[in-house]
């Protein structure tokens, strides 16, 4: 793999002008987000719609057509805790979600709609509408993670490796 | 379509007024009565009520026809200012209005030198209420409004001018760094063109103006404050005064050009992504020159992905122009970015340098000069103050960039500045060390009511 620039500060620590190992914590950052489904009907309902989007070619798939668009989620799974009472939304992905929350609401907002609307104490939908709301919502269902995170790339985000996969370099 | 009222929007949201002088004057107001008294002369066109707000109807439809206006007027307000003018139901407005360019100043790099506490006019001062603008072709006729209107100020004993900020363009309409200015502007829905033409598909209205339509979704809006006559077709706006030390910006291309074997004019093209006389680095990475050359009116048409029908070019990896170069930071295009692109994020920009212009002579005279400019959106947080986060305040939106700033915008710190510029064969050329050559010294956050509005405004109970 060449060396690209977002990672120099990373595997050429202690060069010339470069800063140190980074000081920072990692560009990326974890979401543990429980939810509280309403009732075992909801959790049929839940779980039919989830396998149904996720037995679409990756093209027709909801989630995935977002995420790749977003591309600042490394990973993202859905699990049935607790007897299927919660669900679980887990992923890392990088630097702040706050930030980035209008590309969010606008990109994937509308499976949020459809997953909250099946849990307690749901924000007011559809969520594109209701951003704060939205926001809070996910930071009180967070479980935070005993820090520090851990990352083995740090300083790469999911374009830096995304990036450095692709073979083409220049045609233009 | 976005069917768009012109006659209602302020004209600077919808399109650039191409005169050569501006004057802003910032604003408290100390009678909410006779300000809006003030206000009901500016929303309308009847003669012997003073000069009226400019709107963004064509030019050639409105009287008088075919003409351009002698000069422009436009109006901002503040939170405050609308507070004092007694305004109900302020909590329709989203908050980062309503916590205004002081609070928010460490969300878009405005710290260190960049702080309020270093800013000029009284701008960190809570008592920013208004900011009036005038445009005009010449000094005269600026003075002869801006006259105008502060007697019509004084006379009602309306506000107190906090500060006054004039601005000239410059010959060639180039910035102060001299490199030619202004040529990317969305274009926007419904609009009249405001800008060059681009390959890019059109930005809806929504992002601009409040109540019509925005991205994605066709019922998708961004809140308009209530009632809706004070909210729908108004904008908001970052008022900015940028120091720009061009001095210093040219003694960098001097001392940095030798170390990565590049002529400074090669290396400030490659900082700012278009060769000082405006052609896209994108289109001519070796030569401001080409042969056959790029004419004027295609100076905005390319992107840097390839596409259907041309004006793309493969520049993923930035071989061609850096993607940390300023202007593929400030609008990446179809390039890939974290959050998807597209226009969620994009800005209208209207500006004018201030100050002497650059004497390569005498480099150690440095009297002030800089831009002041008005950074205009539907959402102050998903456009200026995400695109001074994001894209000009930090790397890690685009590959390759890591926690890198926009060299020539960003709040810089030679501690840790980084410019890299990848090549097709061999490493990439980078430099370090480099220190912020733009400089904030003001700022306020604006509403940009409608006509509407205005008349809404000035019709509120007495006090």
């Amino acid at each position: 793999m060449s060396a690209q620039p977002g990672e120099r500060d990373y595997d050429q620590a202690g060069g010339t002008a470069e800063p140190a190992l980074p000081a920072s914590p990692p560009v990326q950052n974890p979401l543990t987000l429980v939810m509280k489904i309403r009732s075992p009907e909801d959790y049929q309902q839940l779980n039919e719609m989830l396998l149904q989007i996720y037995s679409r070619p990756p093209t027709e798939n909801d989630i995935t057509v977002a995420l790749n668009k977003i591309a600042t989620v490394h990973f993202a799974r859905f699990v049935f805790l607790e007897n299927n009472t919660k669900l679980a939304v887990i992923t890392t992905f990088d630097h702040d979600f706050e930030r980035y929350i209008a590309d969010f609401v606008d990109e994937i907002g509308h499976v949020f709609d459809m997953l909250l609307s099946h849990m307690e104490g749901a924000p007011p939908l559809p969520v594109r509408d209701h951003r704060q709301e939205f926001l809070e919502y996910v930071r009180e269902h967070d479980m935070p993670a005993i820090q520090p995170f851990y990352s083995a790339y740090p300083t790469l985000t999911v374009l830096d490796i995304l990036d450095a996969a692709d073979p083409v370099s220049d045609v233009g | 379509m976005a069917e768009l009222d012109l006659d209602d929007i302020q004209g600077l949201i919808l399109r650039g007024y191409k005169m050569l002088t501006a004057r802003h004057l910032i604003l408290r107001i100390d009678d909410r009565d006779g300000f809006k008294s003030v206000l009901r002369g500016l929303a309308t066109e009847e003669p012997g009520t003073g000069p009226s707000i400019t709107v963004a109807a064509d030019w050639n439809e409105k009287p008088p026809i075919g003409k351009k206006p002698a000069h422009c007027v436009n109006i901002g307000l503040t939170f405050q200012g609308l507070k004092a003018l007694g305004v109900p139901k302020l909590e329709s407005f989203p908050v980062d209005f309503v916590e205004g360019a002081v609070a928010r100043a460490g969300k878009v790099g405005d710290t260190g030198p960049n702080a309020p506490e270093n800013w000029k006019g009284e701008l960190a001062s809570p008592a920013v209420h208004v900011l009036l603008s005038v445009s005009a072709p010449d000094e005269a006729e600026l003075d002869a409004v801006t006259g105008e209107l502060r007697g019509l100020i004084a006379d009602r004993g309306a506000a107190t001018e906090l500060s006054c900020h004039d601005g000239r363009g410059l010959e060639g309409d180039v910035a102060h760094f001299g490199y030619k200015d202004g040529l990317s502007q969305p274009t926007i829905e419904g609009a009249p063109m405001a800008g060059l033409v681009d390959p890019l598909s059109l930005a809806p209205a929504g992002q601009f103006v409040l109540g019509h339509p925005r991205i994605q979704h066709p019922d998708s809006f961004y809140p308009v404050p209530e009632p809706d006559q004070l909210g729908r077709n108004g904008s908001y706006a970052a008022f900015r005064i940028l120091e720009q030390d061009v001095a210093g910006f040219e003694r960098f291309l001097r001392e940095s050009a030798p170390r990565v074997g590049m002529s400074e004019e090669m290396l400030a093209a490659k900082l700012c992504g278009r060769w000082r006389n405006g052609v896209p680095v994108v289109m001519s990475p070796e030569t401001d020159s080409p042969d056959p050359p790029i004419p004027d009116d295609q100076l905005n048409n390319f992107d840097y992905v390839a596409r259907d029908g041309g004006h793309g070019y493969d520049d993923r990896k930035g071989h061609r122009c850096p993607v940390g170069s300023h202007i593929r930071r400030g609008w990446p295009r179809s390039h890939r970015v974290a959050g998807g692109g597209g226009h969620r994020h994009r800005l209208v920009r209207r500006g004018l340098p201030y100050g002497p212009k650059y004497d390569p002579a005498a480099p150690d005279d440095r009297p002030e000069r800089g831009l002041l400019g008005l950074f205009i959106g539907a959402s102050l947080v998903d456009q200026f103050e995400f695109l001074m986060s994001e894209w000009v305040n930090d790397g890690i939106f685009a590959a390759g960039l890591g926690r890198t700033k926009d060299p020539i915008l960003g709040s810089n710190d030679p501690a840790d500045s980084r410019f890299v510029m990848p090549a097709r064969d061999g490493p990439p050329a980078e430099i370090t060390g480099f220190s912020q050559f733009v400089t904030t010294r003001g700022g306020a956050y604006c509403f940009l009511p409608s006509i509407t509005a205005l008349s809404y405004l000035a019709e509120l109970p007495p006090a």
